[in-house]
């Protein structure tokens, strides 16, 4: 029960970093490597604040802005310096990585002694003696819930039409005499805002800031986004953003099975195989589409 | 629709091997509690290279000098995270619903992921090759731990190395030191350096990197400012020191190491800490956990007081430099080939 709990907490936790991949790369199309340091801004911001004394809950908002922050320069680099979509993230994450050390002012910051989203004196009381093992899996599930409601109300605004046709269809948004370049930076916002609360929900689980936490965060994103999106494609009842989340859990339970079952020298490539398990059933998919077409 | 059948099976094979994978831990367990005084414990590793191995090794050797041997009444599981935080979180969490009797982390990242995963449930934790303990915050300032874990350091000898360096080199100025930014234990290391430098009349040029591929670039910026470079125990510098030795060599500049390892691949000397007995310490604190001689809350952190002196020979007939007899004499071992 223990090993179902702890892939759900980490899967669900990694699903927030799963909904922004999912933005960028599924809806606006960008391939958005600021990630891997958006991800570890939320951390250092966390711990930068939490070893200040404010308040853990707090916290989160102000990694999600940070995160939003780093969207919108990447964004900006984009947009505005007309460089590449995929270079202008590769340039805001390593610049992040300097900026995260700056924040977190070391590279490893210890937060066994601060107040958390998941320890706190008020949290403590409120919470029956009965599920306090839950209590962790209890919290990262509201937030995930919230994140993804918001996101879903989002998505069904004005602005987040807007930001589905950048993706699908540019010329039409031209066409309605909107900017696609701000839509595109406010995409970017939302999806490393994301992110960074993600990394900031991760820090404060784990309780430990360490500076190369993001590394390959974006390996997990896309996997996830991809799994989740070809695994349920045909179950439209199923949000996308929905999916995503399953797909993350599923992501970390490859990994976990791998971990738990074979050396730790062969996880990696066990996890590859497992997710291109995966993908090969929603490519199989794909393929016939083509051939039909092709016909 | 018969995809969609596919799929749905397919998550469900792995639900099942998730169940399944579950299960067989469980049964093993209460065969092992079955037998009287046999023990379960994980030890998570979260790199793999020199250093953190002998520690492993060191670690499993001191479990069988208290008579805990793997095999009879020792069962062992080893995960390495390969250096990704991802993974080290959860094999934490595994260990902890595996309900190990201890978990042994080897490295600062492992050591906290380690005691954030076991706080709830109380397992004790021993740590190895943590540099900072009390800057990891695994232990308080008086060096008691903060909660059920304790373990060793491997704090580096910085003015047993500086005075050796002294004595090596007399005409010596200029100091370089290679660090990774993103390594908390180099940069506490580094400062120790710089408080000490002075006293034995150096001074101290460092250079730090964000990553591997960064290496190349920064030695050839360094070896043009130094009269020699040591070395700390920083992981990515200590990966690729083949590369750094090369260079040096070109330059007739020596590489001073922090620990046998470095020596035998062609550093002149250090003045270090031998992992496996580090490793062998950290066994015994585990042992008298295991035995229920003592808690891990009870048990403050240790460091390993004498360091040994390393000389690789080879190296310092290759660089024209002769070793003090008296230095010589003391070392610990003495290497006369380099080891690829």
């Amino acid at each position: 029960m223990d090993f179902v709990i702890s892939i759900l907490e980490q899967g669900l936790i990694y699903g927030i970093l799963a909904l922004g991949v999912y933005i960028t790369y599924k809806i606006l199309d960008f391939p958005d490597l600021t990630v891997d340091g958006s991800f570890p801004l939320g951390g250092a911001i966390t711990a930068y604040f939490l070893t200040g004394g404010m308040n853990p809950y707090l916290t989160l908002l102000l990694a999600f802005a940070a995160g939003a922050v780093a969207g919108i320069c990447t964004g900006l680099i984009h947009v505005k310096c007309r460089v590449r979509d995929l270079l202008s993230g590769i340039i805001m994450m390593t610049a992040l990585w300097t900026i995260n050390l700056y924040v977190a002012g070391t590279a490893n910051v210890p937060l066994f002694s601060q107040q958390t989203i998941f320890k706190n004196d008020t949290l403590s009381n409120m919470i029956p003696e009965g599920i306090q093992a839950y209590t962790t899996l209890i919290i990262v599930i509201v937030l995930v819930v919230i994140s993804k409601i918001l996101l879903d109300l989002y998505l069904e605004t004005k602005s987040g039409y807007l930001l589905r046709a950048v993706g699908d269809n540019p010329t039409l948004v031209t066409s309605l005499a909107k900017d696609q370049g701000n839509v595109k930076i406010v995409g970017l916002a939302i999806a490393n805002g994301l992110v960074s609360l993600a990394g900031s929900v991760f820090c404060q689980e784990e309780r430990v800031f360490e500076i190369s936490m993001g590394t390959g965060a974006i390996v997990i994103g896309l996997a996830s986004v991809i799994i989740g999106t070809s695994l349920f494609k045909k179950l439209t009842l199923l949000k996308a953003t929905s999916a995503v989340l399953i797909g993350s859990v599923v992501y970390k339970a490859c990994v976990a099975i791998a971990l738990r079952n074979f050396e730790p020298q062969a996880m990696k490539l066990i996890t590859a195989v497992l997710f291109l398990a995966i993908l090969v059933l929603g490519m199989e998919r794909r393929k016939k589409v083509k051939t039909d077409a092709g016909a | 629709m018969k995809k969609k059948t596919i799929a749905i099976m397919m998550t469900a094979a792995m639900v099942m091997a998730m169940a399944a994978g579950c299960g067989s831990k469980e049964s093993s367990a209460s065969d092992g509690d079955n037998k009287e005084a046999s023990y379960k414990i994980g030890i998570q590793q979260f790199a793999e290279h020199g250093s953190l191995d002998n520690c492993r090794e060191g670690f499993l050797e001191g479990l069988e000098e208290e008579g805990i041997k793997e095999g009879d009444n020792l069962k062992v599981e080893v995960k390495n995270a390969m250096a990704d935080t991802a993974t080290n979180a959860q094999i934490a969490d595994s260990f902890v619903s595996d309900n190990m009797d201890l978990i042994c982390a080897i490295a600062t990242p492992s050591a906290q992921s380690a005691y954030n995963a076991a706080m709830d449930k109380d397992i004790p934790v021993v740590y190895t090759a943590v540099t900072d303990p009390v800057a990891a915050e695994l232990a308080d300032k008086d060096g008691n731990p903060v909660g059920n874990v304790t373990g060793t350091s491997d704090t580096l000898p910085v003015e047993e190395q500086l005075k050796m360096i002294r004595e090596m080199m007399p005409d010596a100025k200029t100091i370089g030191i290679l660090y990774t930014t993103s390594e908390a234990n180099s940069v506490s290391a580094i400062a120790t350096y710089e408080s000490l430098v002075d006293k034995y009349g150096f001074t101290l040029e460092t250079k730090g990197i964000s990553q591997t591929s960064e290496i190349a670039l920064a030695t050839d910026d360094l070896l043009t400012k130094v009269d020699c470079i040591t070395n700390l125990t920083d992981n990515t510098v200590v990966a690729s020191l083949p590369t750094i030795l090369e260079k040096a060599n070109e330059k007739s500049i020596p590489v001073f190491g922090s620990e046998i390892e470095q020596v035998k691949i062609g550093c002149l000397a250090a003045e270090g800490i031998d992992y496996i007995q580090l490793g062998k310490q950290t066994g015994k604190i585990a042992a008298q956990i295991l035995k229920g001689e003592k808690k891990a809350s009870e048990i403050p952190y240790e460091i390993i007081s004498e360091p040994g002196f390393y000389v690789n020979t080879k190296v310092a007939e290759n660089l024209g430099i002769e070793v003090p007899s008296d230095l010589a004499d003391s070392a610990v071992e003495s290497f006369d080939t380099i080891s690829e």
